[in-house]
């Protein structure tokens, strides 16, 4: 399994803020480690490794999280507590799953 | 899943030519675990569309606990119209119980409504979605300018997918305006909600809900405390060029 973290860097050089947030829990829980390759989606650089990349798997927002499993299929998390319980085994509690998802999506409230 | 990924692009640059009646024929004929989502005020239009196409449907709700009587009456004016069964979906009662002891009933003015609709939306949309392969939503782009520009027809859910499958949500109503809506609604007769004729154009939970005055967006009607939600984490096209 090879798990690549795509995360954006604002016009300014600095990481977007859910970027930030998510590298210093990835960090303080020690599951940086099991992170293969951080690439970067550059504002600055439509071309950059992450950019690219986001328009190929039609990415709409960052960071997101690609696992290339070992039978050569591949999945991507948009849901960073997703990404923690179903690929790390981490634990998270359901309203905190649910508040992630619907601070990513900013129509969901509407339904 | 690059595979699935590609094939579902391509197929809205396909679909977005069609009509909201042949995105729903297309969806009901691909997915026999499809349900739609119903809020109980325009999207109703969904409802008959998908109707006609096939009487046996799937139509779930989302009960906050904080709607509108008219909104509960009118949802069931639609169960008994169609004779149709809706799924009417709530909150867990002990996360609900830990929010409001904790925090009041109107924590959402204070704070924002972020946790509340997490809590009573989200939470039960999750694990409605857990059990389908397919959902349908009455979301349209001339909602919202801002968050909806980009909003496909058909797109992967990755948000909601069961583990290691996908989940395919399908938006028939992209494209149209609110104006076609209601020239859908006059035209073919179909119930809506009374409080669209009080001046609700966005209908959601009683307390965050209300009617507008002229040349208002509809987005107003909602939320109306809050500031318009920043979009730092955004892919889109438009966030990464020429900067």
């Amino acid at each position: 399994m090879k798990i690549t973290l795509v995360k954006k860097i604002l016009a300014d050089g600095s990481p977007c803020a859910k970027c930030g947030d998510v590298l210093d829990k990835l960090e303080s829980s020690g599951q940086i480690k099991q992170i293969d390759e951080i690439i970067v989606a550059d504002e600055r650089n439509p071309e950059s490794p992450g950019a690219r990349l986001a328009r190929d798997l039609n990415v709409e927002r960052a960071p997101f999280f690609v696992v290339e499993w070992d039978d050569g299929s591949q999945t991507v998390y948009t849901v960073y507590l997703k990404f923690v319980k179903e690929v790390l085994g981490g634990q998270n509690s359901a309203a905190d799953e649910a508040r992630e998802i619907l601070e990513n999506s900013n129509d969901l409230d509407f339904l | 899943m690059a595979s699935e990924t590609i094939a579902t692009v391509d197929l809205d640059r396909k679909l977005q030519e069609e009509s909201p009646q042949a995105i729903l024929e297309y969806a009901l004929a691909q997915f026999d675990e499809i349900a739609i989502s119903f809020s109980g005020a325009e999207d109703v239009v969904l409802i008959d569309m998908a109707y006609r196409i096939n009487p046996d449907l799937h139509v779930f709700s989302l009960d906050t606990g904080r709607l509108h009587p008219e909104t509960y009456r009118f949802i069931d004016r639609v169960r008994e119209h169609y004779k149709i069964p809706i799924d009417v979906l709530f909150p867990d009662a002990g996360t609900v119980n830990k929010l409001v002891r904790e925090k009041g009933l109107f924590s959402f003015y204070r704070d924002n409504h972020q946790e509340c609709c997490s809590i009573r939306k989200v939470m039960p949309l999750k694990q409605k979605l857990l059990t389908l392969d397919a959902w349908v939503t009455g979301q349209r782009r001339d909602q919202s300018p801002n968050t909806r520009a980009h909003l496909p027809v058909i797109q992967d859910d990755r948000a909601f997918s069961r583990p290691g499958e996908t989940l395919t949500k399908f938006n028939p109503l992209s494209n149209w305006s609110s104006a076609q809506v209601w020239d859908y609604i006059r035209a073919n007769e179909v119930p809506y909600n009374e409080l669209h004729d009080r001046g609700f154009v966005s209908i959601g939970c009683e307390p965050c809900t209300r009617p507008l005055g002229p040349n208002q967006h509809e987005r107003e009607g909602r939320w109306w405390w809050e500031e318009a939600t920043k979009k730092e984490c955004g892919l889109h096209g438009a966030n990464l060029e020429s900067k």
